[in-house]
């Protein structure tokens, strides 16, 4: 029952509304993105030949997917840090933490309750932001086969080509795994989240540091530290839209983000169950 | 499983708790028995709340004990909260929930599944049975005051712990809550534990008192023990100044009152032996009589004398 009570709560905030709003605005300016870019670039330039010398390039599945990869490193993080921050700092901050407190429930039982909710939230604003880029690419960018080329955003390292069914197919998968990968930055919030009382500054040190990791994770200089950061494997869902997927190594990193969730969950739980609310 | 029903509803015993250097409680003890209302009572700041959320399981005691039902409430608060229900000011609500599903709600969180008819005759006596399908962040300070009481009675508990129930309740909502507390009482046995800064305001509702200034406890007892050793001799003569010398060598504690006349300790003299003295000083008495001191007012001497002897 308090899962129930929590997503009503949820569901009556603004937050779902907000985050929904904030993706169609992403998408919205990556579409007109798309188009400049595509216009001013594909007229015969040497340098994007590659690329873009063939139009039909372009279209609503590559559009979805470019999208969605922009989205997932640099907007759903966001939001699931934002929902992290809400669950615990900001229940401890407007005092309703003290009255869920107050009732027969343990407090494994209520962070258990809170990270479930967060996950499906989060799970289903991935959901939303693949149907909506999908949406607003096959009708207002084209349909066609995926085809990726090296080089832009490192999706690949040879051309790959999947039919449209497939690139569909694919990108079904890719619900679930993204969802999957969201947990770890979801964890961390929540981790974060259990240090403070204030959801603002739970909120804003989730993101602060998920950026830097995620900066560490993309620049050369620090590959030694890779391995140890989440932010390496966040886009481990990225190898579904190859010709042949290599699922050993997706279940490997799967594996891996699932394991740094685990870890941060139980810190967080452990600082969340020993810890005074005065 | 429960603790056996012979527990005290509340036991604290040589109490503290420190916030860093800041010393919030020292030295608290008291026991409030099965169908009892008890006051905390103290200055803001005097450790309330804070003994409040120890008995909550909320904050871990920094020394001595305190158990409900017997419980530890920090290791056992799941336990202490099937039969107590905390109710902590500001209240703290869920703002967009509705008064209905608000009360309704937070009594699943525990297992319990109270019917509509239960949930509405909860709104019906704290008088929100009207407001049940406003959302909560249209209503005023003093009608969240009123749903916390509502969403603290389903499902009905043993011992009910309200902090400050009567901030923001205008004089006739004050009535009703403690109309509504000795109803439950009747009733059900309730026991009640509940703070205030305002003695007026529990006076009269209550059994028992823990009067706490900075923390430690400045009384405990019956409302009317307070009252004990604060009757006053308010006297006033024609010349003050001769009158207070003489009062003075006869060896009378006199305290200057604002309005120019004397305050002493009730038996400290007859009417006979005061005009007699005074004659003697060389002034006359003009007046003579014996006031009994309100609660609030026993209330501030004490915490007044407390603040004096404090090092």
């Amino acid at each position: 029952m308090t899962l129930r009570l929590e997503g009503l709560r949820l569901w009556r905030s603004r937050q779902p509304a907000l985050a929904l709003g904030a993706v169609a605005f992403f998408l919205a300016l990556m579409l007109l993105g798309f188009y400049t870019y595509a216009q001013s670039r594909t007229g015969g330039s040497a340098e994007f030949r590659y690329t873009y010398e063939n139009r039909s390039y372009f279209n609503g599945l590559t559009f979805a997917l470019y999208a969605f990869y922009f989205g997932f490193v640099l907007v759903l993080p966001i939001f699931a840090a934002t929902e992290g921050g809400a669950q615990l700092a900001g229940d401890t901050g407007g005092g309703t933490l003290a009255l869920l407190l107050s009732r027969p429930v343990s407090k494994a039982r209520l962070f258990a309750t809170k990270f479930a909710l967060a996950a499906g939230y989060t799970a289903a604003l991935v959901g939303a932001f693949l149907a909506l880029a999908l949406t607003v690419g096959l009708l207002l960018v084209g349909w066609g086969d995926l085809d990726l080329y090296p080089g832009v955003l490192q999706m690949t390292d040879r051309p790959q080509h999947l039919t449209q069914s497939e690139g569909l197919a694919r990108f079904a998968l890719a619900w679930p795994l993204a969802s999957v990968g969201l947990l770890a930055p979801l964890a961390f919030s929540f981790l974060v989240s259990v240090w403070t009382r204030s959801a603002v500054n739970a909120v804003g040190t989730a993101v602060a540091l998920y950026l830097v990791m995620y900066v560490v994770a993309e620049v050369h200089f620090f590959q030694d530290l890779r391995p140890l950061l989440f932010t390496s494997y966040l886009t481990f869902w990225r190898e579904l839209f190859r010709e042949e997927v290599d699922w050993p190594t997706l279940a490997r990193d799967g594996a891996k983000l699932l394991a740094f969730t685990l870890l941060f969950l139980a810190l967080a739980f452990r600082r969340f169950r020993r810890r005074e609310e005065a | 499983m429960d603790a056996p029903g012979d527990f005290a509803p509340v036991q604290v015993v040589g109490l503290g708790k420190r916030f860093g250097r800041r010393r919030a409680l020292d030295g608290v003890s008291l026991e409030v028995g099965a169908g009892e209302i008890v006051a905390l009572v103290g200055p803001n700041g005097s450790g309330k709340t804070t003994l409040m959320r120890v008995l909550a399981g909320l904050a871990r005691p920094s020394s001595g004990e305190a158990r409900v039902f017997g419980r530890e409430p920090f290791r056992e608060r799941a336990q202490v909260m099937r039969r107590a229900r905390f109710a902590f000011a500001p209240p703290a609500l869920f703002p967009g929930l509705t008064a209905r599903e608000h009360v309704a709600h937070l009594a699943a969180v525990g297992g319990a599944r109270p019917g509509r008819a239960e949930v509405d005759a909860a709104l019906e006596l704290v008088g929100l049975a009207e407001r049940a399908r406003d959302r909560v962040r249209t209503f005023s300070f003093g009608m969240r005051q009123r749903l916390a009481l509502a969403q603290s009675l389903l499902p009905r508990p043993e011992l009910l712990v309200l902090d400050e129930p009567t901030d923001g309740l205008d004089p006739l909502a004050v009535l009703e809550l403690r109309a509504i507390l000795l109803r439950l009482r009747e009733e059900h046995g309730l026991t009640v534990l509940l703070s205030s800064h305002l003695l007026l305001e529990v006076g009269e509702l209550v059994d028992r008192m823990l009067v706490l200034a900075e923390g430690r406890p400045l009384f405990w007892g019956a409302p009317a023990e307070l009252l004990e050793g604060a009757e006053r001799i308010e006297l006033t003569a024609e010349d003050t100044g001769l009158a207070r010398a003489a009062l003075a060598g006869a060896g009378v504690e006199v305290e200057e009152r604002e309005d120019g006349g004397l305050s002493l300790p009730a038996q400290a003299l007859t009417l006979t032996d005061a005009a007699t003295l005074l004659e003697r000083g060389g002034t006359r008495l003009a007046s003579f009589h014996a006031r009994r001191p309100s609660l609030e007012q026993a209330l501030l001497a004490r915490l007044r004398a407390a603040r004096e002897e404090r090092p």
